[in-house]
């Protein structure tokens, strides 16, 4: 789940939605998810054609922290929400 | 605890083509004739954005009945940034006004049945709609909208929860809720017939968890508990006043969707103030907001952050006092209540036959 050649998307139902400055959330059926700093980060990389490496490269660049800890920390979350059904993901094809 | 409306329940109207008796729409249904006008609901739903209201929920009574009113909501909806979720009994969602919904950015789409075959489903609803129904929900999957398929579950139709778990799984639902019967309204006149047995209800929930062990990937499954059959409360509505709001078919705004039963209060109209002035205002959304308000055995109860004491309107229409500790859970001194009732459901007020919901 969330391999390195796998791309995330949301599932049909599922939207991320900034609020201000401080605050975003996952809009999921009939529920409101609160994300934390990190979670909204990664979740508005998701775009349908970032693979979870993508993501995390790109994370790294941006908070200079060690890559193979963030590639960690976006499977995880990936993997979570997709067992949940709010993401979907599909084979690379590189 | 900080309150901030986040979801808005949009009651388009009460009207119904079907005669549920565990509806929770309140009884004196010709009293809400009056409805908003597309104006109206226009202005709600810029109102509620402002307030920062994250979902609205469209329902009733059969929000489709409404139809171009109801693709005009969503589209605003989409427009103000909302997630609509649209709560309907299914039997008018054709594949013209689903190609009208989803164009619209409806995100969501709760569809209910009755229970899981014709003849009973059909019982239930008053009228011959299970098969078109079940038609519509295919359709409803193909066009890849997320759905949820929504039961209610009371005496008669609650044996069945298996084969309302199989339908769910032939028809490929992602997410199913089986909702115990929550007795206000129509439900509540309703109660002795449709009030489960302990051993029912015990049954159910053993199917519902080795169902929802055997699918965790496939399918999610929300079980609504029944709660006169529970040790503590729900946590009403999150809190009276914290999180939602329900604004009724003429206009009045109710921190819960069944309020309207509270003859202890009385409910502003958006017709003549805004949204954010009733939410923040109102003396129906201070009267239970937070925990001041609460009796013993809430007040000094550790639990009181957790349930928020409760349901008010269940605590007025079991005692005739909202503000009183609701009679579910165990620690009221009102439970004896509860516990006669489920002592012999079925014959608890005498009421033996259903009675349909009807204007
Ligand atoms: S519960 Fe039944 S009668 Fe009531 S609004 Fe829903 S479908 Fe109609
Ligand atoms: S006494 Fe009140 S706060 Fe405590 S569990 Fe019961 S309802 Fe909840």
């Amino acid at each position: 789940m969330g391999g390195e050649q796998s791309i995330p998307a949301f599932s049909r139902g599922v939207r991320l939605r900034r609020v201000d400055d401080s605050r975003t959330v996952l809009l999921v059926p009939e529920g409101i998810v609160n994300l934390n700093a990190p979670a909204a980060a990664t979740l508005s990389l998701l775009d349908g054609a970032r693979t979870c490496d993508d993501i995390a490269a790109a994370l790294s660049a941006r908070f200079s922290s060690e890559p193979a800890a963030i590639a960690a920390d976006v499977r995880e979350l990936i993997g979570r929400l997709a067992a949940k059904g709010w993401v979907v993901l599909r084979t690379a094809s590189r | 605890m900080t309150h901030q409306a986040l979801s808005l329940l949009a009651e388009l109207t009460y009207r119904c083509n079907l005669q549920c008796p565990y509806c929770y729409n309140p009884l004196d249904l010709r009293a809400y004739a009056d409805e908003l006008a597309e104006d109206d609901w226009l202005r709600v739903i810029d109102q509620a954005a402002a307030l920062g209201v994250l979902q609205i929920h469209f329902s009733g009574g059969e929000p489709t009945l409404r139809a171009d009113l109801l693709v005009a909501l969503v589209r605003r909806a989409r427009q103000r940034e909302l997630y609509s979720n649209l709560i309907t009994q299914g039997t008018f969602l054709d594949d013209a006004l689903l190609g009208k919904l989803v164009a619209a950015g409806l995100d969501h789409v709760q569809i209910s049945v009755q229970g899981a075959h014709a003849p009973l489903a059909d019982a239930i609803a008053g009228t011959a709609v299970h098969e078109r129904k079940v038609a519509a929900l295919a359709r409803v999957l193909q066009t890849g909208l997320a759905v949820t398929l929504n039961c209610v579950l009371h005496r008669a139709n609650i044996d069945e929860v298996a084969d309302i778990i199989a339908l769910a799984e032939q028809l490929g639902i992602r997410r199913l809720e089986l909702a115990n019967a929550q007795l206000y309204g129509w439900a509540f006149r309703n109660r002795a017939g449709l009030l489960p047995s302990r051993e029912q209800v015990a049954a159910a929930a053993e199917t519902v968890a080795s169902a929802q062990a055997r699918l965790r990937e496939r399918m999610e499954i929300v079980y609504v508990l029944a709660d006169y059959y529970e040790r503590y409360p729900k946590p009403c509505m999150h809190g009276w006043g914290q999180r939602f709001m329900t604004v009724a078919p003429d206009g009045r705004v109710l921190p819960c969707p069944a309020a309207a039963a509270i003859a202890q209060l009385s409910f502003e109209n958006v017709r003549d103030r805004s949204l954010a002035d009733i939410w923040e205002h109102s003396r129906s959304f201070n009267a239970y907001r937070g925990m001041s308000w609460m009796p013993e055995p809430c007040r000094s109860c550790d639990r009181r952050a957790i349930d928020f004491g409760g349901c008010r309107c269940q605590a007025f229409l079991l005692t005739g006092d909202a503000r009183a500790t609701d009679p579910a859970c165990t620690l009221s001194p009102h439970h004896a209540l509860i516990e006669h009732a489920i002592a012999d459901p079925g014959a608890a007020t005498g009421a033996e036959r259903l009675v349909p919901r009807r204007a």
